[in-house]
């Protein structure tokens, strides 16, 4: 409470700087995100991505990887949507599921070279991580420019065909939501109620401990990637067959960029905890969608928003941050996580 | 163990409680908005001595703002811009600029709202939809075509523009039919390209005729898309027409341009002419040009024009955006080199008046008055006649040249000239406020001088020219060839090159 307290009061600081009215501003970012129906539904629509490559990065600390490869998993899972949802011809349910699950693993593919660099040659994973992403961004805007542009619209992919999309729930939501949800959930039993997810959890904890226990820390490591590379590649689903009215990537990918590394302030400020980043994703839908609102009604200039929004969720996150960087530099004994 | 085992039960009984909220509130009917209470507000605001009073009926949930200025100017127009966003010099500033002008003559209040993914088209144009005192909202750009279709179908009451949008065509292609509320606003680039195409050869002629040595136009395109052959052909059209017209003045062929061997040979070639069929001559391959397949790798621009210029081509024209700045900087190497104070070589701007990036070289622009539509949209919002004219032109507004709605002349395209050139340095002043970084080149007086020098060191045969170009496309009597498909486009790159 008292990071959103120091979040506001900073943002409110910036607006005052530059002769905004922040309280009005303020009231039409949270009425504009939060006060109807169907803001609240673009908001979750906003919220979607996020809460699964929060999920990725939140798998990873879990197990003690610092996954930052949500990014590039999610272009991959974005592009797996499109070939199977756009290219194919399927009948309806069947093309949905197909074009899915072809989305899901190819995120999930996209994680292996750096699970397996990490495993065989103890490559770091932020730094293999970072350099797969900028080699799916590539690949991907080539494969769009060259290989799954629209014929009538060179700036982007085909769109996935009627048969392929997520229902509209209303405003740009769509019922992908839900398999979003329902992944966050299994998620959350599968590493609080299994031994997987116990080992998983070990490992994060303490290699050392885990290795004298007996637990398989390649496996468990390659479990941790794979998981969350098929949440990042849902991520990038979500964004082709669930987001209407484009329901396809852009070759500038300006639909897609981001929403990784977004996923890692939501996944901080949510405590790596698969239902924290269910409700902080949608927190941080509601800056994303309400900003407008700060624009539109009291003409605070889209930089200043977007600046605005940094601030918040940067004092949401500080706290988790802090207790990342003991983890990673270890001074004392520290008695428990959340 | 232990630790764990607590974590675990607080988490879930968390989730338990917010299942039960959830199940309580979709049962209360939070789903249904209709359901929700709805309080009346009566207010008097007073403006200008006049009392008005005004019943607003709003739901409770959302804001509830009593005091509104009533007044002739409560018309809002919300201008929402694509990913480019404010500080392009070009679309979306020119965009914004319409808007200003409409502000300023039409008593209307302007709100922005600024794209920053694709994923905004859809939330802005609706946040702007449901604001009661906006009765207009444009759609800067064809990338906002799918979101137009999706919020004006679902606001039927308020009026939708898109500049450069194919909404209409969407709307028919999946319901059958226009919608009523919707105006997509189009451009006639390809008679302007043939007004620049003409100016460039006839530019060729005159240095040659001077001594010179320009055999040849250049033009650096974008990504090859059906929009951009209408440029292209346009172009070089134009220069055709130029050449042609050079002989009829002169009763001669143009120096070197017009008469040299170079340009092919064979069955159908008669004295550097391309004679398919008898009595028609063309101008053929007196236009170098390439497609670079970017709108935003200025390195490419920069490549593509450096190899015209090489050619000596005398001019090139930009039709890639941000590709110009890249054209400037090939143009800009020779000046150093050869210490000019203008050219030749020049380049040819787009879109916007881009006369003053580089005063003295940039000969002309090709300008697409995105401004005029939004001032037009507004314009037909305010006299009550958008849907009139939607019905009519079954949503398509073609701005161009002699355009004309009713007897409304509307025009969108045109050459630039030294009277629009300060609209344009202002823009350039604007940015520079914006965004504290230097945008012009030098001082606004100095631009006015260099530009209105390179204009006048041209002889006036060539403007007039110009001018007759433009009456005869007023007039009907040039038809210049709107390209849009692929076999009319290779009928035409067979006759022109």
């Amino acid at each position: 409470m008292l990071a959103v307290a120091v979040g506001l009061v900073g943002g409110a600081a910036l607006m005052a700087v530059y002769g905004y009215d922040f309280v009005k501003a303020y009231r039409a970012l949270f009425l504009g995100a939060f006060g109807d129906f169907s803001g609240f539904l673009e908001t979750l629509a906003f919220a979607t991505p996020l809460i699964m490559t929060g999920l990725t990065f939140a798998i990873g600390m879990r197990s003690g990887l610092f996954n930052i490869g949500a990014e590039g998993q999610m272009y991959m899972g974005a592009i797996g949507a499109v070939f199977v949802g756009g290219m194919l011809n399927l009948p309806p349910i069947i093309h949905l599921i197909f074009a899915t699950v072809f989305g899901m693993l190819a995120g999930a593919i996209w994680s292996l070279p750096a699970a397996l660099l990490k495993i065989s040659r103890g490559v770091h994973e932020v730094v293999s991580t970072i350099m797969l992403n900028w080699i799916a961004f590539w690949l991907v805007t080539y494969l769009i420019t060259y290989h799954v542009a629209d014929p009538a619209r060179a700036e982007r992919a085909v769109p996935a065909q009627e048969t392929a999309r997520y229902l509209v729930i209303g405003a740009s939501l769509t019922t992908v939501f839900i398999l979003v949800i329902a992944f966050s959930l299994i998620a959350y039993f599968l590493l609080w109620r299994t031994t997987l997810g116990y080992e998983l959890r070990v490992v994060g904890h303490n290699q050392e401990a885990a290795r004298y226990a007996g637990i398989n820390i390649s496996k468990t490591m390659m479990t941790s990637f794979f998981l969350g590379g098929l949440a990042a590649g849902l991520a990038g689903v979500s964004q082709v067959l669930g987001r209407p009215p484009h329901w396809t990537v852009f070759a500038t990918m300006g639909n897609l960029i981001n929403i990784g590394f977004e996923g890692i302030g939501v996944a901080l400020v949510g405590r790596n905890h698969p239902i924290g980043i269910i409700f902080a994703s949608i927190f941080y839908g509601g800056l994303l969608h309400g900003g407008r609102f700060m624009e539109f009604e009291a003409g605070v200039a889209s930089e200043i928003v977007r600046a605005i929004n940094g601030i918040i969720i940067l004092a949401l996150a500080i706290p988790a941050a802090l207790d990342l960087v003991k983890k990673i530099f270890p001074r004392k004994n520290r008695g428990e996580t959340g | 163990m232990c630790m764990n085992r607590k974590a675990l039960t607080r988490t879930e009984s968390i989730l338990a409680v917010l299942l039960v909220v959830a199940i309580i509130a979709g049962a209360v009917g939070w789903t249904q908005p209709g359901q929700r209470i709805v309080e009346t507000v009566t207010s008097t605001v007073t403006v200008g001595g006049s009392a008005q009073t005004i019943t607003t009926t709003r739901v409770v949930t959302s804001t509830v703002t009593v005091e509104r200025p009533i007044s002739p100017g409560a018309i809002k127009i919300a201008v929402v811009s694509d990913i480019g966003g404010r500080g392009d010099l070009s679309f979306n500033d020119m965009a914004f600029k319409g808007g200003d002008e409409a502000e300023k003559d039409l008593g209307v209040q302007m709100v922005e709202l600024i794209s920053k993914t694709e994923a905004d088209y859809v939330p802005n144009l609706e946040t702007a939809a449901r604001d009661p005192d906006v009765k207009l909202i444009v759609g800067v750009g064809f990338l906002l075509s799918e979101a137009l279709l999706e919020v004006a179908a679902k606001y039927p009451d308020k009026n939708f523009a898109g500049i450069d949008t194919f909404t209409q065509a969407l709307a028919v292609q999946k319901t059958g039919k226009p919608l009523p509320n919707m105006l997509d606003i189009v451009y006639e680039e390809h008679k302007g390209s043939a007004m620049v195409g003409a100016l460039g050869c006839l530019l060729a002629a005159h240095y040659n005729e001077l001594g010179g040595n320009y055999p040849y136009i250049g033009g650096v395109f974008g990504i090859e898309i059906p929009v951009l052959w209408k440029f292209e052909i346009g172009y070089k059209w134009g220069c055709d027409w130029g050449l042609k017209w050079y002989e009829q003045r002169f009763g001669k062929r143009a120096p070197l341009i017009g008469e040299d061997g170079r340009y092919g040979s064979g069955p159908n070639w008669r004295d550097g002419l391309y004679c398919p069929q008898a009595g028609q001559c063309w101008y053929k391959g007196r236009v170098l040009w390439t497609y670079t397949g970017t709108f935003s790798d200025i390195t490419k621009g920069y490549a593509a024009a450096k190899s015209m210029y090489e050619q000596q081509a005398i001019a090139v024209y930009n039709i890639a955006g941000p590709l110009g700045l890249g054209i400037n900087q090939a143009v800009q190497e020779i000046a150093t080199e050869k210490r000019l104070t203008s050219g030749p070589p020049y380049w040819i701007g787009v879109d916007a008046n881009q006369d003053w990036i580089n005063p003295g070289f940039v000969i002309a622009s090709m300008m697409k008055r995105v401004d005029r539509g939004v001032y037009y949209a507004a314009l037909l919002t305010v006299i009550g006649k958008f849907k009139e004219v939607v019905a009519d032109t079954n949503g398509v507004l073609v701005l161009g040249i002699g355009t004309k709605v009713g007897n409304l002349a509307m025009e969108g395209i045109s050459v630039s000239t030294l009277a629009d050139l300060d609209e344009f340095i202002k823009m350039g002043v604007d940015a520079e406020k914006l965004t504290g970084k230097k945008v012009l080149p030098m001082s606004p007086e100095e631009i006015r001088q260099k530009v209105t020098e390179m204009r006048q060191n041209l002889p006036s045969w060539i403007w007039d020219a110009l001018t007759e170009l433009e009456s005869k496309i007023r007039s009907g009597q040039a038809q210049v060839p709107m390209v849009l498909t692929k076999e009319e486009v290779d009928r035409w790159r067979e006759l022109l090159g």
